[in-house]
């Protein structure tokens, strides 16, 4: 019940703000502070202590009472300073795949002591404890399971402590804008892209003549079957792979055209799947989809862009 | 939502410290509750201990309730009630037991600790003593600490250091709260709803009859009756007489206090050397309070009777402590009423008939009544042996027998025969009981009265002189009217004896200093109710007329003293006051970057001049200035406070276009 009225206090008081900019000082103001529901249960043992100190004329119990009553009302102080005065900054969030974990990092830093338990949870999600050194940076990454491809917004985050005792609950909201690109989930036997530059040959027949194909090499883990050099393997020779020395030099075009799949979606997962494995295959490729066009290239970065692309395909831009 | 961080609940050390606090709050329990609830406790910790340890299951449901059940029942047995001080106490540690066993969650945890708070307010029924009181803080922070532990460390058990020490810090930190409360709360007299009858089990002390044999077992106690400070010297030893009850109605065997009440006056006809003292009476769980012979002023809330003992309106449940006056010469009840004189001659006639007849053999053959009294004093000086241990007195006139048989007795044997003596003589004649003497702590000036200084002694009424102080046991044993009774009886017990042996030695000054200070305590801290509050707060000059005054100066200093604790954990924290040339730096700057010239992050103020100096040069002059002072103050030599006034004023000045 608690709760639901902390809530109604808390989204009346705290009408949903637009992202800040970092950093955020928990400043007096931004810190709410209410008993925890073990905080009314001592407020309810204090009484019982109080009444038995006057019925018995209990001088000790007194000094008991007050000693307890006086020590809540100090740990709600300890409580609000374990937040106050904390500086936020945004941290790093990694793209993922659909399907996988996100991490929505949040930078704590305290200019003045130590903070102890501080936990930041998304609405309705599990909070994560972290302590703050002095003078320290704390990183508090908090997961976020993904389903769909597309741009995972982390929405307002809530910062609270319940430190030292936990009678009491200090809280405050922030929001960074914060939000992770969720590439799609990568459709895993869709093959190859078809290869304009190659013949597209399913047993891997050498084609004479052929300048993509360049030598073999040992089998390494994730090689695509149809790149395994099937006669080799028969001559008794061991497992080889069969590289593509020409592919670095010819421009591959991942087209969503190509990409057959029933649905929109569908397509993104294979186009994606395809860009991994070129990329791995060290070829350099383009992208093209309804409305975007990324030109060929290679490497990390041309991948992510290119990951990217498709998980934010479709996406209206927005503020 | 749990306030705990996760799993903390389950952490072993968790537990461990949860039940080490329970085990160390329920100790002193142990000496006082049936063995049975000692020793089940001490296993269920260490059976809870065993399942923390090997991560065992806690025990099933049905064993648990079983158990509550006989716990129930086992409480009932040992008490035949389960409420009350006693009976409540032990079934509150069994179900703490209880608790511990079913505990999973760290919620179940935090109400064990809650529980533990209300086991260390039980501990204060049965003692409020220094000793016990440190015992019971240490407790308290134990349990604090276990709190802590629930609430510090993410990822690890936190250490002894980090729970102990932030949980004393909390406690230290709430002490002056708590004495402001101490000190201000409205105190209520008397208890909110009826105490059960334990509630004052095992006071010592008078009872409102005398048998033989009764005040010696109260001699062999060295339990405080009470204190008394003296305004000025301490009357001679010979003249402590505490009156207490007074004893009439004789029955052959008891001496009892009469059933009428007929309120006296403080009229004496002789009055003089008045004392002034202010006594500290332990709780006896009866109505009298007590005084030097004679009283000059009552206590508050209380009475006095015609044979002038004071009886207060409530019994003795609490320490009361009140300023009397009494008058060390004096004179009183010349003139006694008809049937006050047949209540003091009264005895039955078919009981000690030998010492009846020796008492009417003395009326008929001496002159007045002093010589009646002479002759039984010198009876008693010369025949009679004071001892601790008289033989019992069983035959159906026990009198007769002590006197012409047994002849060694204490005072309630002196003091019994000598006024049925008195009576049989026709002189009226009444036995008084209370204190006599005490022990006078060298520290603290104070007369510390022992049960052990309990006394009987007699009142006899003569024409023209009232009733008149007869004590016989002065006559048979003078020491122990000269300096009490371990000079009289020699050592009684192993401690007393060593304190008797070395009375005036290192042992003996250190048990005056500690009664010194308990005596403080009894004082200031368990004696501290409505009456001492009123005083207090008088002696700091705050006249509190009601309760309502009382709250709003609760209010206040709540305030004031909370307002203090907090600011000082709170302006810590609060950012350094600011250099003023560096808010003047970026005043500056700010008012350049509005108008279109922000500075580049990496730009120093020189490089920053110089782009102003191109790019504005009809700002150069007053920019060089601002940014020479600046630059003056950060990274020269500083610069004094009417100059960084000057800058800001620059600053404030200063217009880019």
């Amino acid at each position: 019940m608690f709760a639901n009225v902390r809530q109604t206090v808390a989204d009346w008081i705290f009408r949903a703000r637009s992202p800040e900019s970092p950093p955020v000082t928990l400043v007096q103001r931004r810190i709410f502070i209410l008993p925890t529901r073990q905080g009314y249960l001592f407020g309810l043992v204090l009484l019982v202590l109080l009444l038995a100190s006057i019925n018995y004329a209990l001088s000790l119990g007194f000094v008991l009472t007050f000693l307890l009553a006086a020590m809540g009302a100090v740990a709600m102080l300890h409580t609000w300073r374990n937040l106050a005065h904390l500086k936020l900054r945004p941290g790093r969030c990694d793209p993922v795949f659909a399907g996988d974990t996100a991490h929505f990092r949040v930078v704590l830093e305290s200019p003045s002591r130590e903070r102890f338990a501080v936990a930041i949870r998304r609405q309705e999600g599990e909070p994560v404890f972290v302590d703050v050194r002095a003078s320290e940076h704390s990183v508090a990454a908090l997961p976020a399971p993904t389903s769909r491809r597309g741009r995972l917004r982390c929405g307002r985050l809530e910062i609270f402590t319940r430190y030292p005792v936990g009678l009491f609950h200090a809280w405050s909201y922030f929001d960074f804008g914060l939000a992770a690109i969720v590439y799609p989930r990568p459709a895993p036997d869709a093959g190859l892209p078809p290869q304009q530059s190659t013949a597209g040959d399913d047993e891997g027949i050498p084609v004479p003549g052929d300048e993509d194909f360049g030598c073999l090499r040992p089998y390494r883990d994730g090689d695509a079957p149809k790149l395994i050099a099937w006669k080799a393997l028969a001559r008794g020779d061991d497992l080889l792979t069969k590289e593509f020395q020409a592919s670095a030099s010819a421009e591959l075009w991942l087209d969503w055209i190509d990409a057959r799949a029933p649905d929109p979606e569908a397509r993104l997962s294979v186009l994606a799947h395809w860009v991994i494995e070129t990329e791995r295959l060290g070829q350099s490729y383009g992208l093209r989809l309804p409305g975007v066009t990324i030109p060929p290239g290679r490497g990390d970065e041309h991948r992510a862009r290119c990951l990217e692309a498709l998980a934010l395909h479709g996406e209206v831009p927005g503020p | 939502m749990s306030g705990a961080i996760p799993n903390a609940a389950l952490d072993v050390r968790n537990v461990m410290w949860l039940l080490a606090a329970m085990a160390f709050v329920v100790a002193p329990h142990a000496f006082r509750l049936p063995e049975w609830v000692g020793v089940f406790f001490a296993l269920v910790v260490a059976w809870r201990a065993w399942i923390a340890w090997r991560a065992a299951r806690n025990p099933p449901r049905w064993l648990v309730l079983a158990l509550t059940f006989g716990a129930v029942a086992a409480t009932f047995f040992a008490w035949g009630r389960i409420v009350g001080r006693d009976a409540g106490t032990t079934l509150l540690v069994l179900m703490t037991a209880m608790k511990l066993l079913e505990m999973k969650t760290s919620r179940e945890v935090v109400l064990a600790i809650h529980l533990g708070f209300v086991l260390v307010m039980t501990n204060f029924l049965f003692s409020q003593s220094i000793p016990l009181g440190i015992y019971m803080l240490a407790c308290v922070w134990l349990f604090v600490a276990t709190l802590v532990g629930y609430h510090r460390g993410v990822g690890r058990t936190p250490t002894v250091r980090e729970r102990l020490v932030p949980a004393g810090l909390l406690l230290v930190q709430a002490v002056p709260l708590m004495l402001v409360f101490f000190v201000l709360f409205p105190r209520v007299q008397g208890p909110l709803w009826a105490l059960p009858q334990d509630a004052r089990a095992g006071l010592s002390g008078l009872s409102d009859s005398m048998t033989p044999g009764n005040i010696s077992q109260l001699i062999q106690s060295e339990a405080t009756a009470f204190r008394a400070q003296f305004e000025g010297e301490i009357p001679p030893y010979q003249l402590l007489y505490w009156r207490g009850p007074v004893l009439w109605s004789f029955d052959g065997r008891t001496w009892k206090v009469p059933d009428f009440n007929i309120t006296g006056s403080l009229s004496y006809s002789r009055a003089e050397k008045p004392v002034k003292y202010v006594l500290t009476v332990e709780p006896h769980g009866k109505h009298w309070l007590f005084s030097l012979d004679v009283p000059a002023t009552l206590p508050p809330f209380s009475g006095i009777r015609q044979d002038l003992q004071i009886r207060s309106v409530r019994p003795v449940d609490v320490r009361v402590r009140y300023e009397m006056t009494s008058y060390l010469e004096y004179r009183y009840g010349e003139k006694l009423p008809a049937n006050f004189r047949a209540l003091a001659l009264s005895f039955d006639e078919r009981r000690n008939p030998r010492t009846v007849a020796l008492g009417r053999q003395w009326a008929a053959e001496s002159a007045n009544p002093t010589e009646v009294l002479n002759r039984a004093l010198r009876l008693f000086n010369t025949q009679f042996t004071y001892t601790l241990e008289p033989p019992l007195l069983t035959s159906e006139n026990p009198y007769d027998e002590f006197l012409f048989d047994v002849k060694r007795g204490f005072c309630e044997h002196f003091a019994g025969s000598f006024a049925l003596l008195m009576r049989a003589a026709g002189i009226p004649a009444r036995v008084v009981t209370g204190y006599q003497g005490g022990e006078v702590n060298p520290l603290s000036r104070e007369l510390l009265v022992r049960q052990a200084d309990a006394h009987a002694w007699v009142e006899v009424w003569l024409e023209e002189r009232g009733w008149v102080r007869i004590d016989p046991t002065s006559i048979v044993a003078p020491n122990r009217i000269d300096s009490g009774i371990n000079a009289a009886l020699g050592p009684i017990g192993v401690i007393p004896s060593l304190i008797a042996a070395d009375r005036l030695g290192v042992l003996a000054n250190l048990r005056f200093a500690w009664d010194a200070l308990n005596s403080q305590w009894n004082q200031w801290v368990l004696g501290y109710n409505v009456e001492r509050q009123r005083q207090f707060l008088a002696s700091l000059g705050l006249e509190i007329a009601d309760w309502k005054k009382l709250a709003i100066w609760l209010t206040v200093a709540t305030l004031a003293v909370g307002g203090l604790v907090g600011l000082g954990l709170v302006l810590r924290d609060l950012p350094v006051r600011r250099d003023p040339a560096v808010v003047a730096w970026e005043r500056f700057c700010a008012k350049l970057a509005r108008a279109g010239l922000p500075r580049a992050p990496h730009e120093g103020p020189v490089d920053f001049l110089a782009r102003i100096e191109s790019q504005r040069p009809e700002v150069a002059a007053e920019a060089r200035a601002i940014v020479e002072r600046y630059v003056e103050a950060r990274y020269g030599e500083g610069i004094s406070r009417p100059e960084s006034r000057d800058l800001l004023a620059r600053v404030r000045r200063f217009r880019p276009a």
